[in-house]
């Protein structure tokens, strides 16, 4: 990661990273987007939408809004928060099952998204295709092409450089944007479905000059070792520091819902017996029936119980399963929390106690 | 169906060909897959498990209860408790519901062979070791001796009566059954006592032998200490955990203990498996 002091200052650009590198106008942008509507393409960019900002898809360029982080993450791009699984129909004794092919999905373009939304989603590929591939992920995901916006402002919650990631970290981006002084960005190309994106909108894209970028925001989280929190969790699945934190969980599940990499979703019927669909919602470990057993045996029975889970799963299972840190530092849980537990400041208190 | 979607989510439908009430709330299902080709190349192993559905009223996890040694048709028993299985309890002969599965892994028949076998079970917890017991019925002389310790809160409690009765006549099978007290009838012919210590009682030897242990959670926190005392290594131990699934894939996220995902990590397990993990089951 470069830091903010010298990604300021003007360097000489060696020819290889100018290839990977364009400029392109805020008019030339929208143009861009208003060019994939109208082909038939699905934008999705942060709009506002009854009020609140959130990414959805846009009708029109003028919609977009990139002046911050939305209110939920990016990730119901690729996992919806309900989504159809399977619709079924009865006619007498016969059934008829209808598939819902995900190999219909559009082809998308997902637009301003931030470096925590965008750094999640490859770490949701693990659990999406560990063992049986969830084809309703991982086909939005092939037909997605994502283009990252570097954020040059924080608020007391981002902590993304506590975990890992940076303000201009391009990390699930196939396009990474930054916001230049002068108006309008300078787009790096990350990937091959990146460099396809520019190729066939050549026209709208500039050579990069040298004209200078915004300053990259600097979080000023906590001193956090993931390393360190890890070997702790590992040791201390019994704590006090369980009760300690999470007796005020109210359990209202706001955290996982606005999380980019929470993924814990439920299985349920919407209809009659006659007629209906099978859908797939998120739902939260930290709600009280997650783990209910049909006799009534729960062995999550109590709140703390349910928020080591979600420190654990986040911060050691996850880590153990797949080698990745299933939290990003937006910081997003922090804000909603209606009884104020900052994860952040929690994931440090275990840091310091290694 | 299955096999030519993308969506690992679909079911295959199947036919209620047969309902056993076992007890007054627990009901047997033998289902038939109405697709041929399904019905010709659905394999499973003793152990695993499934999510079988009835539209409109949405998915429950239980264990395929029937023996993969007996093609043709797969069972499941359940208690009419939820949303779930009380819709199920209200489908008939001949009704068409949907399964997915098999999902986790399962018992290691194979490595069992040339062995003594001790099941315990207490209550409804008898239909993921029926699967087993009928899958080393069916090829017994790879087994040494095989007892059957199996209890219930009462007579009416007890699953399978039939089977029992079956299991009882043979001579090949050492039964042993018994009601907690206050659960026997005037007629009741087996013991009276909780199944761990009449797993006391009955004694079984360590050597050469696996015991394979499913029940509610109080019945295995008490039976653990008796194998123990019997002799048995945790390795020698198995059991299912039973936990509340969703997916039955390793994706939903309902049925960790610690970084164990029971839907793929097991349901079986050895009670050394077991011990090592976090106490949240």
């Amino acid at each position: 990661m470069r830091s903010p002091g010298k990604r300021a200052a003007v360097r000489v650009v060696p020819d290889n990273e100018t290839k990977m590198q364009k400029h392109i106008s805020e008019q030339n942008l929208k143009a861009l987007l208003d060019r994939l509507i109208s082909t038939g393409t699905r934008v999705i960019a942060p709009r506002v939408e009854t009020g609140t900002l959130l990414y959805g898809p846009i009708r029109d360029a003028s919609q977009i809004d990139l002046s911050r982080l939305p209110r939920r993450s990016a990730k119901e791009t690729f996992f919806p928060v309900c989504e159809d699984i399977l619709s079924y129909e009865k006619h007498g004794q016969q059934v008829t099952v209808g598939d819902v092919d995900p190999a219909r999905f559009a082809e998308t373009v997902l637009v301003g998204v931030r470096p925590c939304d965008a750094a999640a989603v490859p770490v949701l590929d693990a659990v999406f295709t560990w063992d049986y591939n969830d084809a309703f992920f991982l086909e939005r995901r092939r037909k997605t092409t994502v283009i990252g916006l570097g954020c040059t402002t924080a608020d007391d919650a981002c902590f993304c450089t506590a975990v890992g990631l940076a303000p201009d970290s391009s990390t699930g981006s196939d396009l990474f944007l930054t916001p230049l002084k002068s108006g309008g960005y300078a787009c790096q190309i990350c990937s091959e479905k990146g460099e396809r994106l520019v190729a066939a909108h050549g026209d709208l894209f500039t050579a990069a000059d040298h004209a200078e970028t915004v300053p990259f925001a600097t979080p000023s989280p906590g001193n956090i070792d993931l390393k360190q929190v890890k070997s702790w969790l590992d040791h201390h699945f019994e704590d006090p520091l369980w009760d300690e934190i999470a007796t005020r969980c109210v359990g209202c599940g706001a955290c996982a819902f606005v999380c980019p990499a929470c993924h814990c979703f439920d299985i349920v019927d919407e209809g009659t017996e006659k007629q209906g669909r099978r859908r797939k919602s998120w739902d939260a470990c930290g709600f009280g029936k997650f783990t209910l057993h049909a006799s009534g045996h729960n062995p999550r029975d109590l709140q703390p119980k349910r928020y080591r889970n979600r420190i654990m799963h986040k911060f050691k299972y996850y880590d153990d399963k797949f080698g990745q840190t299933l939290c990003t530092g937006c910081g997003r849980c922090i804000r909603i929390c209606p009884v104020g537990i900052d994860i952040a400041a929690i994931v440090e208190d275990i840091s310091q106690r290694s | 169906m299955c096999d030519q979607s993308q969506n690992i989510y679909l079911p295959n439908l199947v036919t209620i060909e047969s309902i056993i009430d076992e007890t007054p709330d627990v009901r047997t299902f033998r289902l038939v897959f109405q697709d041929d080709r399904v019905r010709e190349n659905f394999t499973f192993r003793a152990g695993q498990f499934a999510e079988y559905s009835v539209f409109g009223a949405g998915e429950s996890t239980f264990c395929i209860a029937s023996s993969p040694t007996r093609k043709g048709y797969i069972e499941c028993t359940f208690r009419g408790v939820g949303r779930v299985t009380e819709a199920l309890r209200r489908l008939e002969t001949g009704d068409t519901m949907a399964v997915r599965g098999p999902y986790g892994n399962s018992y290691p028949i194979e490595q069992f062979y040339g062995k003594n076998l001790v099941f315990v079970a207490g209550g409804i917890a008898l239909p993921p070791l029926r699967t087993l017991i009928w899958n080393c019925l069916d090829q017994r002389d790879q087994f040494g001796e095989i007892t059957i310790v199996y209890g219930a809160r009462s007579e009416a409690d007890l699953v399978y009566k039939r089977e029992l009765d079956e299991w009882q006549g043979r001579t090949d099978v050492n039964l042993v059954k018994t009601v907690d007290p206050g659960g026997n009838g005037p007629e009741w012919d087996g013991r009276v006592g909780f199944v761990p210590t009449i797993l006391e009682e009955t004694g079984p030897s360590h050597e050469n032998t696996v015991a394979l242990v499913c029940g509610p959670p109080i019945m295995i926190k008490f039976t653990l200490p008796v194998l123990e005392k019997l002799g048995f290594s945790d390795e020698q131990v198995y059991t299912t955990l039973e936990n509340r699934m969703k997916c039955g894939l390793g994706k939903c996220g309902h049925c960790n203990v610690g970084n164990v995902y029971v839907c793929k990590d097991g349901p079986v397990f050895t009670a050394a498996q077991l011990k090592a993990m976090p106490n949240e089951f």
